[in-house]
């Protein structure tokens, strides 16, 4: 099966090669020759289904790795190191993506299969997606090369065949990280088709936007992946890794959260380019940046260039990676000095106050925000270069420089979707800002009157700030809803809820947008909950008791057990709140006998106030009795509820808005006037 | 065994790669007229939405009428050049 | 509602409010870092890094049997135990482990520049987009004017009026 994995990743590189090449020709004909016969057509035709083709082999390779996992093949050297036969089925499948070469192989695959799509909707427009299609056969070019040379999957083991694996990472050894991975790649990689098409409609100098209409699914769809990646990422970093928290700041980590700024600021501008004709070289240079950031953070974490938590296999890997981004931007650039003729604006800002400067505005903060992470990523390697040692870039900075600015970004969550097009008056302003900022500043004086200090300490203060606004934000979307039913209801005389819906399936992807931003407030709810976290530690033994909160834990027995996979240490911990039994906590320690490796079995038991979490640390050499860490989070539950409220209002987001004749047929029976048209703007 | 599926593999992406093709898809160069259709959807959309935000209470009277007007000066200049085209472009 | 129009915000006598009530803030916060011994170990501990190569915040160092992070805290409680400053006990870490045990670059000589750059990148980014909205509007060319109100064009007008009417 091994050689069988090894020739499809071949053939799925000498087919991505004839896409490019033979794409490449077909276009330039075409381009030079308008009027010349079928052939250059033909050659093009050849080359999108070469381009289908490496799809098909590149699955077929895949298969084959997942194949050898479940047939316990420990010839193949990448299984030997991430399995083992004890392992349980859906770890196995995963083990395509827990190491390097597995994963590299999904991410070739993932582009494939986006690739794969877009080329059989190609009729949706020919010629830009036999652009888009070329250069992202150039992207894939890439990524297979990596499979066929550096990191090969199939590799082969030398010498004697080991009887068992060496098995997988017990950290990845969770449900959740099963999904996160290929999400997070989903996320990556889906930044390639807009990025394709947007460098495509710049090359062939394509007329007019409709190339953001075609791409727009695309992006939201990728947006939505890499959203629920990085959530993934932080909720297992919570659950799984027993330190308390969810966000360590870590390069890993802030390599996933840069393209998704950049991308989210790209979401944003790109409809200033939709509706209006504007920004046509920044947005073009947004997805290029997303592109190239989705590349550098694999670049940063696999080369060893940073110090990451997250322990991937340093290698040679960096170069190509470095290669591969100097070839990208020099495309980039000269295509864009070449052609940005084409891409002057048809509209200019029309007033400081609209719609258009609060997604300039966003843009700028994202930006920042991206910048800041980008800097902080950074600097230790800077600060060696300038000053010859290291320093560590950790939560403190990023606490202290990166905070303020989400904050202002959740205060334009709230103001963005109330300003209106071109220009909003005072006036209006005043009007629809009003319930908002009363929102806003009543929450903030309930809080301080319920106790909150925030001049006693600046995370308080954040806090405060963050809830204040959250109050804010959700006002102001709320009334936007209710402000757009009442024309509805006006205008069809049905009732508020039958309005709200018409209201939102007229434009789902206005409405989906302003639940993603209610979402956005509730997770920074629930990160401003941080500011008032507490942990304690205590040797515990039998009918030792704790006491954090408003909980009281009491020892009822530790004890060991043992399995197949893995030995285990816990404790039964009886929890009494407020003096009343509530439940009973179990937190746990493994020791994983494949990979000779120990991870913390984390017992929480969260609720919409606070987060209990205990972590059972090990026992005490000396004394042999357990040490119990426990945390007190409040409103972590917060980040997951809105996090769900984001993805749904995405896809949402994604339905297509309802037809003019379905919203013709909802009008008022008795109104003479016209129908309602459908899809009014964004 | 696996060369036989290698082949298999290969033989049957080959076939599908360069099956003759009776008709392939032409990449025709968008025309104007294709052009300002799509302008007049987008205008169209804009105004729509303008219409819908006066409703709601976005804009005061006077803004929203000067707006109007210059959307729909934009949108009749699309409107006739689109007219003119059809007029005078035989339908392809 | 006047309270909220910007020309009132950015008003004289409510600079200077706001003013002292960002020099009360400041001082509460200077004041608040010499609380009592355990408040100053998590604050002290989660400023320094566990030096073991697992890039974690000392206090949040959790990974299993870790020796580095047992002695450093125990160092700390007994600097803190001596009485020694924040400031004396950040030195002494720096001085056994070298820089990288600070979770943060310090605020001084070229590390300053790590904290300065975000907020100048934020700054003159705002101050580009600001002149160049300015710009804009000054080059905004004028409405062109109405066009000729010929039957055709009065057709055309109002067709675009019944097709987008709500």
């Amino acid at each position: 099966m091994a050689a069988f994995g090894s020739f499809a990743i071949l053939l799925g590189l000498v087919l991505c090669a004839y896409n490019l090449v033979v794409g490449a020709i077909a276009l330039r004909q075409i381009a030079v020759h308008p009027q010349a016969s079928l052939a250059p057509e033909r050659l093009a035709e050849s080359a999108r289904r070469a381009g289908i083709g490496s799809f098909i082999a590149l699955s077929a390779a895949a298969f084959a790795l997942v194949y050898c996992a479940f047939t316990n093949d420990f010839s193949v050297a990448y299984i030997l190191h991430h399995s083992n036969r004890a392992l349980p089925w859906p770890y196995k499948f995963a083990a395509l993506w827990s190491g390097q070469e597995g994963s590299l192989l999904l991410w070739a695959w993932l582009l494939a299969a986006y690739g794969f799509v877009l080329r059989v909707r190609h009729r949706v427009d020919v010629k830009l997606t036999a652009y888009a299609s070329t250069i992202l056969a150039a992207v894939q070019v890439f990524f297979t090369l990596l499979i066929v040379f550096p990191a090969p999957p199939f590799a082969l083991v030398q010498g004697a065949i080991p009887t068992d694996g060496f098995g997988l990472n017990p950290l990845l050894q969770y449900p959740e990280m099963v999904i996160h991975p290929p999400m997070l790649y989903l996320g990556y990689v889906g930044f390639s088709v807009p990025f394709a098409f947007a460098l495509g409609a710049l090359m062939m100098r394509y007329p007019g936007e409709k190339w953001i209409h075609i791409t727009r699914r695309w992006t939201m769809v990728t947006w939505l992946f890499l959203t629920c990646g990085i959530f993934l990422g932080m909720h297992w970093a919570y659950a799984v890794l027993g330190w308390g928290g969810y966000w360590g700041w870590d390069p890993v980590e802030n390599a996933s959260l840069m393209p998704w700024l950049t991308g989210t600021a790209f979401l944003h501008s790109v409809m200033m380019q939709e509706k209006r004709g504007m920004m046509k070289s920044w947005n073009v240079w947004l997805i290029f940046t997303t592109f190239m950031l989705s590349i550098l953070g694999t670049l940063l974490t696999r080369s060893g260039l940073v110090s990451s938590v997250h322990a991937f296999a340093e290698s040679s890997i960096g170069t190509w990676f470095w290669a591969f981004l100097v070839i990208v931007l020099a495309v980039c650039l000269f295509t864009y000095i070449l052609q940005r003729d084409n891409l002057q604006s048809e509209h200019k800002i029309e007033s400081l106050v609209s719609r258009e400067s609060s997604f300039l505005f966003n843009n700028l903060v994202l930006l920042a925000a991206c910048f800041t992470i980008l800097w902080g990523t950074l600097f230790p390697i800077i600060s060696e270069y300038v000053e010859g040692s290291k320093v560590t870039v950790g939560p403190p900075f990023y606490n202290r420089v990166a905070v303020p600015i989400g904050i202002f970004l959740l205060l334009l969550t709230g103001i963005g979707p109330v300003l209106a097009w071109r220009s909003t008056s005072f006036k209006s302003v005043r009007r629809n800002f009003l319930w908002p900022v009363i929102a806003g500043v009543a929450t903030a004086l309930i809080l301080m009157a319920a106790g909150m200090r925030p001049w006693q300490d600046i995370g308080t203060l954040y806090s405060l700030m963050t809830f204040s606004l959250g109050a804010l934000v959700t006002t102001a979307i709320v009334t936007e809803f209710w402000r757009g039913s009442r024309v509805i209801q006006r205008h069809t005389g049905k009732n508020m809820l039958s309005s709200l819906v018409q209201l939102t399936r007229r434009n789902t992807r206005r409405y989906g947008g302003y639940m993603v931003h209610l979402g956005v407030a509730i997770v920074f709810i629930g990160l401003a909950g941080s500011a008032f976290n507490q942990s304690a530690e205590q040797e515990m033994g039998f009918h030792d008791s704790m006491t954090i909160g408003p909980y009281r834990l009491v020892c009822q027995s530790y004890t060991q057990d043992s399995n197949a996979n893995y030995d285990s240490e816990y404790e039964l911990l009886n929890v009494y709140k407020n003096g009343k039994f509530l439940l009973q906590m179990a937190p746990e320690r493994r020791f994983y006998h494949a990979s000779q490796q120990t991870e913390t079995m984390v017992a929480d038991h969260s609720t919409l106030e606070r987060d209990l979490y205990v972590v059972y640390e090990g026992a005490n050499p000396d004394t042999n009795q357990p040490i119990i860490k426990v945390f007190i989070n409040p409103l972590v539950a917060w980040i997951w509820i809105g996090v769900l409220v984001m993805a749904l209002g995405t896809l949402l987001a994604l339905v297509p808005n309802m037809s003019a004749e379905q919203a013709a047929q909802s009008r008022k029976p008795m109104e003479e006037s016209v129908a309602l048209p459908a899809g009014v703007g964004d | 065994m696996t060369i036989v599926a290698c082949a298999a593999l290969l033989i049957g992406i080959l076939i599908y790669i360069f099956y003759p093709q009776r008709k392939t898809e032409e990449q025709t160069q968008k025309t104007r007229l294709e052009y300002l259709r799509e302008r007049k959807e987008t205008i169209y959309e804009n105004l729509r939405d303008l219409n819908f935000e006066y409703r709601a209470g976005k804009y005061p009277e006077e803004d929203y009428l000067a707006q109007r007007a210059a959307m729909e000066n934009e949108a009749a200049q699309v409107l006739s050049e689109i007219e003119f085209l059809e007029d005078n472009v035989p339908a392809a | 509602m006047r309270r909220f129009l910007p020309s009132r915000i950015f008003d004289r006598s409510l600079l200077r409010t706001w003013g002292q009530l960002t020099v009360a803030c400041l001082l509460v916060i200077f004041m608040a870092g010499a609380g009592d011994t355990a408040a100053r170990y998590n604050q002290i501990g989660h400023q320094l890094m566990c030096t073991c190569g697992c890039n974690q915040v000392l206090l949040e160092c959790n990974h299993v049997g870790c020796t580095v992070s047992t002695q450093e805290e125990a160092e700390l409680r007994a600097d803190l135990g001596r009485g020694d400053s924040n400031q004396l006990i950040l030195q002494n870490f720096v001085q056994k482990y070298g820089p990288t045990v600070l979770a943060a670059p310090p605020e001084h000589g070229f590390d300053l520049v790590a904290w300065i750059t975000p907020g100048l990148f934020l700054l003159l980014a705002t101050l580009g987009t600001a002149f160049l909205i300015r710009k804009w509007k000054l080059h905004t060319v004028a409405m062109p004017p109405e066009a000729a109100a010929d039957a055709r064009t009065d057709a055309i007008l109002a067709k675009i009026r019944r097709e987008t009417e709500l």
